[in-house]
């Protein structure tokens, strides 16, 4: 027998999702922050009682856990980083702490900047110059290297990050440096920025081989840790670790290059999404994820994720490769209050677990949004978390009273009716910054629906945006350790090769690119990939020239191996008209080449899902009792049927208004919209009148249908 | 108010902004010019069928004030003639313009057969005819010598192309990029228009304008709020303009009134001296949006930028004075005259709300260089590089906070990015030698001002054009309640025949040979409050990390390291 497990460490709980064959149980274990390792293991000797074998019965039976981790995120945020020391070339040595000199809020002059991860007499200058081309201007100086090795040790660093101007060119004097401090500064972390990024931008690359070696150290030493753990209960199984990127990679990898996991923890949402979407005949789709404090939204657009090169990580710049996800801060935490202006806000702020919202009695005082679910009837204060806290009412009602329906002079439903609402736009507008700002139109996705509070608000943010259909997968509350099951091996390289177009050395570029696939084939092979399970991605970064912003786009190998000119600007002509709606194809502006992108997947075996045959549209089997609830669509509180959702069955047809009730999860279907339960038991919810309009047939909801218009 | 939806109201706020930020983001991705989509040089708006202010996102706070005044000037100007389907171009600073390079572009948003609303777009263009390439003209002493005068216009008319039009306009300007960035405006107020109306489909009509109406009130309430905790009074404020880029030695000063009654404030300009005859000299719309953000600066950073923010504000500033020049003078330089009347309202402001000011910024001193690219192949391959790395300074620091390192003058508050090191060298035939903090740039204080920088590079283009604009050469940042001020601004070029040049704060030099060195100091902020109370641990972490000498530490912070 072999499992396969997918494991998300979360700053509360830590979800498992166990994969046994065709059939998936999922556990949730509160998290140990101070070494996540302890509550993995807790999880997995809760797993193995539920199957009534020993621990190491059970890891034995283990063929493969894949496992994000917040580990790095949380060194970022906390600023409990190694200790780091940066090499640099003589001049530039600031360029880490100015971040290019921005002040994100400009009419606040108590904002301060974020302090640097290297402070300023641990950011070590070194003579020695590239031009702009590569070519040596001046001598690496190696007496230079070693003054900061001195002082390195003097002051203790555990880490190096060496970064030098226009190394993305020739990395010989980046290799040099960090050759000499290896040797004596023995056991220090290294990081070489040509390793890590050789893509042209001084800022973006010394910000992220910094936060590589600030990170490094802390992740290597949990890794190290979880290793030995897993061993000692026997498992011998293939370990993999998330990456933000949305792929997998082996531990040694992800010991080299921590930074691939500063956004590891939501990176497996969308993955998910997409095989949750393609048992419906979608592509592409929407994922959104509400939590306690904040709403995490992504696009999936023909089969993969949306991937940005450019992100930040509490304002520390990092140019890797990683999932477009935005995270806003709305979720069941979020404080309802009144602006100086007499204005109804939402959040950001939120009361978190603890004090948490007024109506868990834990001394929580100011209405939140889960109060207002409460107060809305969405909400079963006998049956939160499946009975295991019990909500109080009378609380809800008094602090949103006292908080928001007085100043407002509404009555309290009221109040709570446009708290609800408030943090529904706030959402949709999320969902904006995904989609509409990156000029894709809402409409054509179907939406993934995941975390414990988002199936009650999900009606109203689909309303707002008039997405025509979205998904609750019956495993929402654990959505990501599903997703991490999902994920394949993925590596991602990119090189720095400026030039027109029409002017490019093209067979030059066509060895950087096969030197780029032949890294990729070794690190796929280290990870046990055969070659037929061994794929290459091959994307451009190009612009008009004197443009500032590159547009990335894919190509194919072949393309780029036969310089076909035409082909590629036809491409890039395209893209831009897409994303900016205009091109210069007809200017006859030329194309400028600034970087070259590979991506190396590896398929990983994926777990089965077993489909349930389909029974009849009517649900009453399921149905537990009647609730009264706000119908948005009404203005008023009406009576509704209430589900359960632990019976509901393969075409089960359940009309809003309504609720269907999990133990992590309630689905809330307001009058608009109606659910049809599909063939892995997740509830497919429409827009009235729209079915046809999405892709599934209650009698065979895996048909593939048309796309969503 | 009748029929107003407490809770409608919050989500009609958030998505006025949210269509003003998509505009923005559209326009900020498909410009060309470096100072469009780099230095992010301008604003979109949206504005009811009055011109009121709906809501902006400005990129630079200078931008604050400058598209409402001349959307009712449009309103006023072709009356009953406005349709669907116009496109309307307007710069012309004597009906409303804050300056010649800016070109705004406004389309008329008309909703069940009635005007609703503009969205506009105004963004600094790379060229705008006149005498000199760019419009930054020293020698001008009327508006003719700097730029075309467009005031309004219509470019498409009731959604048809008006070629002639467009043709004799770009007739008169000197690079085709204009053209292509003007075309990215009028796409960005089309996204614009298109939110718009999907949303005016959902509420309807009346609903907008009760809500709109209410939101007014809304903000209103929290400006005149904010201006209820500064004490009433009357306060006077003054600050120093050294060079008019014409005649040497000659100053001029900059007064204001600050009056501030109950909820209401009244900034009066009428003591200020006449305007010069050459080119510096502001526009009442620059003036104004000088006035507006430095304001904001001190309020709550919260408050939506509507037409109810402005509304308790009252700015006088008699025609013919600096801050506002008759017809036809020369006015490029007005933008950069908002350090100055930052410095005057700061000065009258800072004895009565000591927590909500800082102490003076660091003030813009600018360059630009031209020239041919010698890596390059083609004769006409010409790159034009504005130094924003080398211009930003500190700002002053504030009770309870240091000065923001390296942030640039207070009409950009950090909006204004350094360009990349790398991508500087790739597309300029300079080579960079250093930038870096400038140490004992900061004006020392209980909390110390923002650093300035050091940026030297050498020119890699014989024949180079270099021009410079700015000041803070002569006064440096001033402290507040016993900070120090910061160091001065210069920029000097080092010929590679060893000679050194000191360029006027406003100047142009040619035929600057490849090799030369540049070398500026942008200087730091003012410091708050008394040196020696500053505590010693962050005494010593500045002198640790090389930004406070020891000697500064021992003299000025009185401690020993």
């Amino acid at each position: 027998m072999s499992l396969k497990i997918g494991i998300d460490v979360g700053g509360t709980f830590t979800d498992f999702l166990v994969a046994d064959g065709d059939s998936a149980t999922t556990f949730k274990v509160l998290s140990t922050p101070s070494d996540p390792s302890i509550g993995l293991i807790d999880g997995l000797t809760e797993i193995a009682g539920s199957r009534d074998v020993s621990l190491s019965e059970l890891a034995r039976s283990i063929d493969t856990i894949v496992h994000g981790t917040t580990v790095t995120t949380n060194a970022v945020l906390t600023h409990t980083g190694a200790k780091t020391g940066l090499v640099t070339t003589q001049g530039v040595r600031d360029a880490l702490e100015m971040r290019r000199g921005i002040r994100e809020e400009q009419y606040n002059n108590r904002y301060t900047n974020v302090p640097p991860l290297v402070p300023r007499y641990l950011r070590a200058p070194v003579a020695g110059r590239l031009d702009y081309k590569g070519d040596e201007l001046e001598a690496l100086e190696l007496d230079d290297v070693r003054e900061a090795v001195r002082l390195f040790k003097l002051e203790g660093v555990e880490s190096v990050a060496v970064c030098f101007m226009n190394a993305f060119a020739n990395p010989q004097h980046e290799r040099e440096a960090a050759k000499l401090i290896e040797s004596e500064l023995p056991g220090a972390y290294v990081t070489i920025s040509t390793d890590l990024l050789p893509s042209i931008r001084f800022y973006e690359r010394v910000s992220t081989t910094v936060l590589n070696s600030y990170v490094g150290p802390k992740l290597s030493s949990y890794l190290d840790s979880l290793v030995l753990r897993l061993q000692e209960i026997g498992f011998g199984g293939v370990l993999l670790i998330m990456q933000s990127n949305g792929g997998v990679m082996a531990p040694e990898v992800a010991r080299d290059k921590a930074s691939l996991t500063l956004l590891s923890g939501p990176a497996a949402g969308p993955r998910a999404g997409l095989t949750y979407s393609r048992a419906h005949g979608h592509d592409s789709c929407i994922t959104v994820d509400m939590g306690g404090t904040s709403f995490d939204a992504a696009l999936v657009r023909d089969g993969a994720p949306i991937v940005v090169n450019e992100g930040e990580i509490n304002r520390y710049r990092i140019a890797l490769p990683m999932l477009g996800i935005v995270t806003i801060g709305a979720g069941g935490g979020s404080v309802g209050w009144i602006d100086e202006g007499g204005l109804l806000r939402m959040g950001p702020e939120s009361a978190g677990a603890d004090p948490g919202p007024a109506c868990y009695g834990k001394g929580g005082r100011r209405p939140t949004c889960t109060d207002a679910d409460l107060v809305l009837g969405y909400l079963d204060p006998d049956f939160f978390a499946g009975g295991k806290i019990r909500l109080d009412v009378e609380a809800s009602r008094g602090a949103i009273e006292e908080h928001t329906a007085k100043p407002l002079n509404l009555p309290i439903e009221e109040a709570a009716a446009g708290m609800y609402r408030i943090i529904n736009n706030n959402m949709a507008q999320g969902v904006r910054e995904i989609t509409v700002k990156r000029g894709y139109d809402p409409r054509e996705f179907p939406m993934v629906v995941a975390g414990g509070a988002g199936p009650i608000h999900a009606c109203l943010i689909a309303d707002e945006l008039d997405i025509p259909m979205f998904l609750v997968p019956r495993e929402s509350s654990i959505f990501c350790a599903a997703g991490m099951l999902m994920s394949d091996l993925q590596h991602d390289f990119v090189r720095s090769f400026v030039g027109d177009l029409d002017k490019l050395d093209w067979d030059a570029l066509g060895r950087v690119l096969t030197d780029m696939v032949e890294e990729g084939t070794r690190l796929l092979a280290a990870e046990k990939i055969p070659e037929d399970r061994s794929q290459f991605q091959v994307s451009l970064d190009c612009r008009y020239v004197k443009q500032y912003h590159e547009v990335s786009f894919p190509v194919s190998v072949d393309a780029v191996c036969q310089a076909q000119l035409g082909e590629i600007a036809t491409l890039f002509h395209r893209e831009h008209n897409r994303m900016f709606g205009y091109s210069l194809e007809q200017e006859g502006t030329p194309i400028e080449l600034i970087n070259i992108r590979l991506r190396a997947v590896g398929t990983t075996e994926k777990p089965a899902r077993a489909a349930e045959e389909p029974s009849g549209a009517d649900p009453d089997e399921a149905l537990k009792g009647e609730r009264r609830l706000f119908v948005p669509e009404d203005n008023g509180f009406a009576n509704a049927p209430v589900y359960d959702g632990n019976r509901t069955r393969h075409g089960h047809r359940i009309v809003g208004p309504a609720l269907i009730e999990q133990v992590n999860t309630t689905v809330f279907l307001s009058r608009s919209y109606d659910c049809v339960c599909d063939k892995y038991g997740s509830f497919a919810v429409y827009q009235k009148g729209k079915e046809n309009r999405g892709a599934v047939t209650p009698g065979d909801s895996a048909a593939t249908g048309g796309t969503a218009a | 108010m009748s029929n107003v939806d407490p809770i409608l109201l919050s989500v009609m706020a958030r998505a006025f902004k949210s269509i003003t930020d998509e505009m923005s983001i559209s326009l900020e991705k498909t410009t060309r010019s470096p100072i469009l989509c780099e230095a992010k040089d301008f604003v979109t708006g949206l504005y009811d069928g009055n011109g009121n202010m709906l809501e902006q996102t400005e990129n630079l706070p200078i931008l604050s004030f400058s598209l409402g005044p001349v959307c009712k000037y449009i309103l006023k100007y072709f009356g009953d003639e406005i349709y669907p389907g116009d496109v309307i171009f307007h710069n012309d600073v004597f009906s409303m313009g804050n300056q010649n390079n800016d070109v705004a572009v406004y389309k008329p948003i008309f909703f069940e057969d009635e005007l609703v609303a503009f969205s506009a777009a105004k963004g600094h263009q790379a060229d705008i005819g006149g005498a000199v390439a760019g419009g930054y003209n020293p020698g001008a002493t009327e508006v003719w010598q700097e730029a075309l005068r467009i005031p309004p216009v219509k470019v498409y008319e009731k959604g048809k192309f008006r070629k002639d039009v467009w043709d004799l306009i770009f007739a008169n300007i000197r690079f085709n990029i204009v053209q292509e960035d003007m075309r990215a405006e009028i796409g960005s107020c089309v996204v614009g228009e298109r939110r718009m109306l999907a949303f005016l489909e959902k509420y309807g009509r009346e609903c907008f304008e009760n809500h709109k109406k209410a939101l007014f009130e809304a903000t209103r309430k929290m400006m005149e709020a904010e201006i209820g905790t500064i004490p009433n009074g009357v306060y006077q404020g003054e600050s120093t303009v050294y060079y008019d880029g014409k005649n040497h030695g000659k100053h001029y000063s900059i007064r204001v009134e600050v009056e501030v009654e109950d909820k209401r404030i009244k900034f009066d300009y009428s003591a200020t001296d006449a305007q010069s005859n050459a080119f510096v000299n502001g526009t009442y719309t620059s003036s104004a949006s000088a006035t507006v953000l430095t304001l904001l600066q001190m309020v709550n950073p919260d408050i939506p930028h509507n037409e109810g923010m402005v509304e308790p504000v009252e700015i006088v500033i008699p025609e013919g004075t600096l801050l506002n020049a008759a017809y036809p003078a020369a006015t490029t330089y007005g933008n950069h005259l908002c350090p100055a009347n930052a410095d005057a309202i700061t000065r009258a402001l800072a004895p009565v709300i000591p927590d909500r000011t800082t102490a003076g910024w660091n003030h813009l001193l600018c360059s630009l260089t031209t020239g041919r690219d010698p890596r390059k192949p083609r004769q006409d391959d010409k790159y034009v590089d504005i130094c924003f790395m080398g211009l930003k300074g500190g700002s002053g620091a504030m009770r309870g906070v240091d000065g923001y390192d390296h942030i640039g003058m207070i009409d950009a508050s950090g909006g204004l990015l350094d360009q990349d090191y790398e991508m500087f060298e790739q597309q300029t035939p300079h080579r960079l030698v250093h930038h870096e903090y400038s140490c004992d740039s900061a004006g020392a204080g209980e909390w110390r001002g923002g650093l300035g920088v050091e940026t030297v590079f050498e020119i890699g283009s014989d024949d180079t054009q270099l021009v410079v604009f700015g000041d803070g050469d002569v006064e440096p940042a001033f402290g507040l309640d016993g900070g120090g001020s910061g160091s001065l601004n210069s920029i000097v070029l080092r010929y590679p025949d060893g000679s050194t040049k000191t360029p006027d704060s406003l100047d142009l030099i040619r035929e600057v040979p490849a090799g030369t060195v540049y070398h500026q100091r942008a200087g730091g902020g003012g410091g708050y409050g008394d040196p020696r109370k500053r505590p010693a641990v962050l005494v010593a972490k500045d002198v640790n990390n090389g930004v406070i000498s020891k000697k500064a530490a021992e003299e000025i912070y009185g401690r020993k390291t």
